[in-house]
């Protein structure tokens, strides 16, 4: 009964959950958010370890995903504060055209997207050469 | 002179022939589209069901058009909502082929692109009145909890106005953007915030928030902070934009949230946005009117 009921609420309730922010129909920033809060959530998880002993870490390729994702979280995370601070989102439009694109995604936003991922690529590809191949050399 | 000006105005017959033949281009069935129906009544039903119906669609025809020709034809038991058919009260919006459109605004053929069938679900992230139809009750509230008026202090001024308060073009430009939203839901059915915070105020309601406390003649925000500046406030949305994506009015709310917490971060600075406008005095009124 009470599985039916429960059964019946989800559909009537009709909420997308976390599936909801895997979507392909939107645009890059709705992907960046998804990823942002994975990354965000498995940060968290390493600065557990981390705080039981700070000289820990996965080792090796686990250290280079690690740099992925910390990477990526400080990139975006460059991006959102502009963003949400108001600086690269535009000004509100007195003129609209007939089908007026929003100017908060395709305007200056979108080069600070551009910028993020660059700067993605490159602190993770750094990241990446000090782990695969400093680190083992130094034993 | 005048019973010239009078006479009636007759088309030439090339033009008129013009008009009917795109009319007629227009109207003209060219291509099968199968249209995949949600049906679901919650009341009833132990689960929801597809249903399929196949129509000849012209390249005019809009989603909507489709539909009233399927309800009135092969299913009139089908649940959906519209008024006036233009794009203007919001009543339309559906997810068509997984996206947050205005059925009246969407011509079949452009959602199909080059496929032929049309998927056609109640907006997402919202109770299910029945089939196509959503319960709009919370995103109302959400609405009328940000107080969507103009808020003053100037109670006589209220009562017995003296005059117009002052504001010009480039005040007007500040808020005009956000005034075009006709609440048809579409945005808080794509943000995934909404998707998981059931009680995120949601980006039709902040941006309307922005919208009154930007207004030179509202002197409203600190009455509004306490609403908006929490956790399921404007702090909640973190710019996927999506929003923003689907707004059939080109409203744009993702950029009003942003922008209304650069106003909360200046207020805590002690700013405000502006002093609230004055009438404009009854004097000049008067001296206008001579
Ligand atoms: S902001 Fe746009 S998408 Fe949201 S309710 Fe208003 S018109 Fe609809
Ligand atoms: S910008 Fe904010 S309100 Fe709009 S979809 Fe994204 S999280 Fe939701
Ligand atoms: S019927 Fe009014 S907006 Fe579609």
């Amino acid at each position: 009964m009470e599985a039916e009921s429960e059964f019946k609420e989800y559909y009537a309730k009709n909420m997308r959950g976390i599936s909801g922010w895997f979507n392909r129909a939107y645009t890059i920033e709705r992907w960046l958010y998804a990823a942002h809060r994975i990354t965000g959530i498995l940060i968290v998880l390493f600065v557990l370890a981390h705080f039981y002993s700070t000289g820990w870490h996965p080792g090796l390729w686990w250290d280079a995903l690690l740099g992925i994702i910390v990477t990526f979280h400080t990139a975006n995370g460059i991006r959102l504060i502009l963003a949400e601070l108001g600086f690269a989102v535009g000004k509100p439009l007195l003129i609209k055209k007939p089908s007026q694109r929003p100017v908060s995604i395709e305007g200056v936003q979108r080069y600070v997207v551009v910028f993020a991922l660059v700067l993605f690529v490159v602190l993770a590809a750094i990241w990446a050469y000090y782990a695969l191949i400093v680190q083992p050399m130094m034993g | 002179m005048a019973s010239e000006e009078a006479k009636e105005y007759v088309l030439p017959p090339e033009v008129l022939e013009e008009t009917v033949k795109a009319s007629e281009e227009l109207w003209k069935p060219v291509r099968k589209i199968k249209f995949r129906i949600y049906k679901y009544n919650p009341r009833k039903d132990y689960a929801p069901h597809w249903e399929e119906h196949e129509l000849e669609v012209s390249r005019g025809m809009t989603v909507l058009d489709a539909l009233l020709i399927i309800k009135g034809e092969t299913d009139h038991s089908l649940g959906i909502r519209y008024s006036c058919r233009m794009g203007l009260c919001g009543s339309c919006a559906m997810m068509i082929n997984g996206k947050q459109m205005l059925a009246c605004q969407t011509r079949v053929l452009e959602a199909a692109g080059s496929g032929d069938v049309v998927e056609l679900r109640p907006l997402d992230n919202f109770p299910v009145e029945r089939d196509l139809a959503a319960d709009f009750t919370s995103f109302f509230e959400k609405h009328r909890a940000v107080k969507p008026w103009i808020i003053r202090n100037d109670e006589v001024e209220l009562n017995n106005p003296t005059g117009p308060y002052k504001q010009t073009v480039d005040e007007y430009a500040r808020y005009y953007q956000f005034t075009d939203c006709i609440k048809c839901g579409a945005c808080l059915s794509a943000c995934p915030t909404a998707a998981t915070d059931y009680e995120y105020l949601g980006p039709q309601a902040l941006a309307q928030a922005y919208r009154y406390i930007v207004d030179t003649r509202d002197d409203g925000l600190d009455v509004r902070i306490p609403i908006v500046d929490t956790e399921h406030g404007c702090w909640r949305c973190h710019f996927a934009a999506s929003c923003s994506d689907v707004c059939p009015r080109g409203v744009d709310p993702a950029q009003g949230i942003q922008l209304l917490k650069k106003l909360l971060i200046k207020r805590k600075f002690g700013l405000k946005p502006h002093k609230p406008a004055e009438a404009l005095p009854a004097k000049v009124k008067a001296e206008k009117e001579g």
